[in-house]
């Protein structure tokens, strides 16, 4: 696209995204970190990545004031306009992606001293590794504005919501082996749903960047679904 | 914000009535085709935004619709442009009654030099033979039009060349109203005045809306936005894409519409 006249706006909309991408970047971290923090037990790693959720935090802050600035200043329009509003829902999602990390972190560091049963966190890897790529997948779509990658991440999440189900199942099956089991397993099953929380912001993500491009919506009630798990519980 | 300014949505258009229609319009200044089988639509009690860059040829098809351009030798336009289904390009037209119908109001403030009254009844005289009564009426019902008669009611008789620019753009907007037309033209009405002026006269435009058919120029695209229904884009004296105000501003479908109005243009 040939650049604003302007060239002062060029800036602004490329210094909007490349705190998108940082904060993208710093999710991304987060969420790996909290993972391993859980598997391993690791209360140091799960501190730090809960006093990164503050720099999230003060980055979406920069986000909102850049983009109001560039509103005021600029008063964008069409696609200028699309993206300037559009990157503050991202950030928006970017950090409650930070904050769901940091809740997987916290229980990490809870549950650090209870009896564990490594085979339960299995399946919580799988909803990892899948979000991860989800969100890995939709920050590519919008570095690059590809509605089409941000409608196949939009498609995939029922995959996600599936995964959450088994490992629901599978939480189930291992408290009722062995009660002992019950206190662990209930954190994991929290720690499963900020998984699929997160499947659900990088979804957000994908329609925001969508609308971005192509001024359209995805269509909100036509997302394929998969079985809801929380209303079993 | 007033009540006034608040932009709601345009009706949908099938409910609208076409005012004016504008079909297959050229226009020629001597051998120069300013204007090239434009085609579009001004909705009746609706505000239509031209915009585009200098010398696309808005202020050209503006002045078409009252036929100002007969004015001048060596211009001439071909094609339709029907004012209630009427074509107004008809050579055996009355013009005096055609510009009667369509007023116009320019970018700068073109006061007569008269009395604030006189600027107003000047007009009404050339069509109306009135009683001073009823002349009187009509002067203080147009100024209250232009939302200018509570700054001017105690000195009617003072030259309108006295009044500051943003009230002598309004005096103008008086007169046009004065002689009760069913289409204002505006063209780039408030490019001349400060920013609370401009307020002023883009909040007049939307009152006017309720009684009149308007279509505006403007280089301003924010005031597009704030003040019109409908837009259209034009380039290089072509239509280059005609539809509803937030459509054109959310969502353009052209490419050159959207490199234009987000300042992209080379």
């Amino acid at each position: 696209m040939v650049d604003h006249t302007v060239r002062s706006f060029d800036a602004d909309l490329e210094t909007l995204d490349r705190h998108i991408s940082e904060m993208g970047g710093i999710a991304e971290k987060m969420l790996s970190d909290a993972m391993d923090a859980l598997a391993t037990m690791n209360i140091e790693l799960a501190q730090k990545v809960i006093e990164t959720d503050l720099r999230m935090d003060a980055l979406q802050r920069t986000v909102e004031d850049l983009a109001v600035r560039t509103i005021a200043r600029r008063q964008p329009v069409a696609i200028d306009l699309r993206d300037t509003v559009g990157v503050i829902r991202i950030s928006a999602d970017l950090e409650r992606i930070g904050d769901q990390a940091k809740n997987i972190a916290k229980r990490a560091a809870k549950i650090a001293g209870e009896a564990r049963l490594p085979r339960a966190i299995v399946g919580l890897k799988s909803m990892h590794d899948m979000a991860a790529n989800q969100l890995k997948d939709v920050l590519d779509a919008f570095a690059q504005r590809d509605p089409d990658a941000a409608k196949a991440v939009w498609r995939r999440d029922a995959e996600l919501d599936a995964l959450e189900d088994a490992v629901f199942r599978d939480l189930l099956t291992f408290m009722m082996e062995d009660p002992r089991n019950i206190t662990f397993c209930t954190h994991l099953l929290f720690c499963a749903k900020n998984l699929e929380r997160v499947g659900d912001h990088a979804t957000n993500i994908a329609e925001t960047v969508y609308y971005i491009v192509t001024a359209q919506n995805l269509p909100g009630e036509e997302r394929p679904r998969g079985y809801d798990a929380t209303a079993l519980a | 914000m007033t009540q006034a300014m608040t932009q709601e949505a345009p009706a949908s258009r099938d409910k609208l009535s076409e005012k004016m229609s504008v079909r297959n319009l050229d226009f020629y200044y001597g051998d120069h085709k300013a204007l090239k089988s434009v085609n579009m639509k001004f909705y009746a009690n609706q505000v239509t935004a031209l915009i585009g860059p200098s010398g696309c040829g808005k202020s050209t098809l503006l002045r078409v619709l009252n036929r100002m351009y007969d004015l001048y030798p060596g211009q001439r336009a071909e094609g339709e442009v029907l004012l209630d289904g009427e074509n107004i390009l008809d050579p055996k037209l009355d013009l005096n009654a055609l510009r009667a119908r369509v007023g116009m109001v320019f970018q700068k403030p073109t006061p007569f030099p008269m009395s604030i009254y006189d600027n107003i009844a000047f007009g009404i005289r050339l069509y109306e033979k009135l009683g001073k009564a009823d002349m009187d009426e009509r002067v203080e019902k147009a100024l209250r039009g232009a939302a200018i008669w509570e700054e001017v009611k105690d000195k009617l008789n003072a030259s309108g060349l006295s009044l500051s620019g943003g009230q002598q753009q309004r005096l103008c907007i008086a007169r046009t109203v004065a002689i009760q037309p069913e289409v204002i033209l505006f063209d780039e009405p408030a490019s001349a005045l400060d920013p609370i002026s401009t307020a002023k006269v883009e909040e007049l435009i939307d009152e006017l809306r309720r009684d009149y058919t308007i279509a505006i120029v403007t280089h301003n695209m924010q005031q597009a936005v704030r003040v019109s229904q409908y837009t259209a884009f034009m380039y290089l004296g072509e239509m280059a894409e005609f539809g509803e105000t937030d459509q054109i501003f959310t969502a353009p479908k052209e490419r050159r519409t959207q490199d234009y109005i987000t300042g992209r243009f080379g």
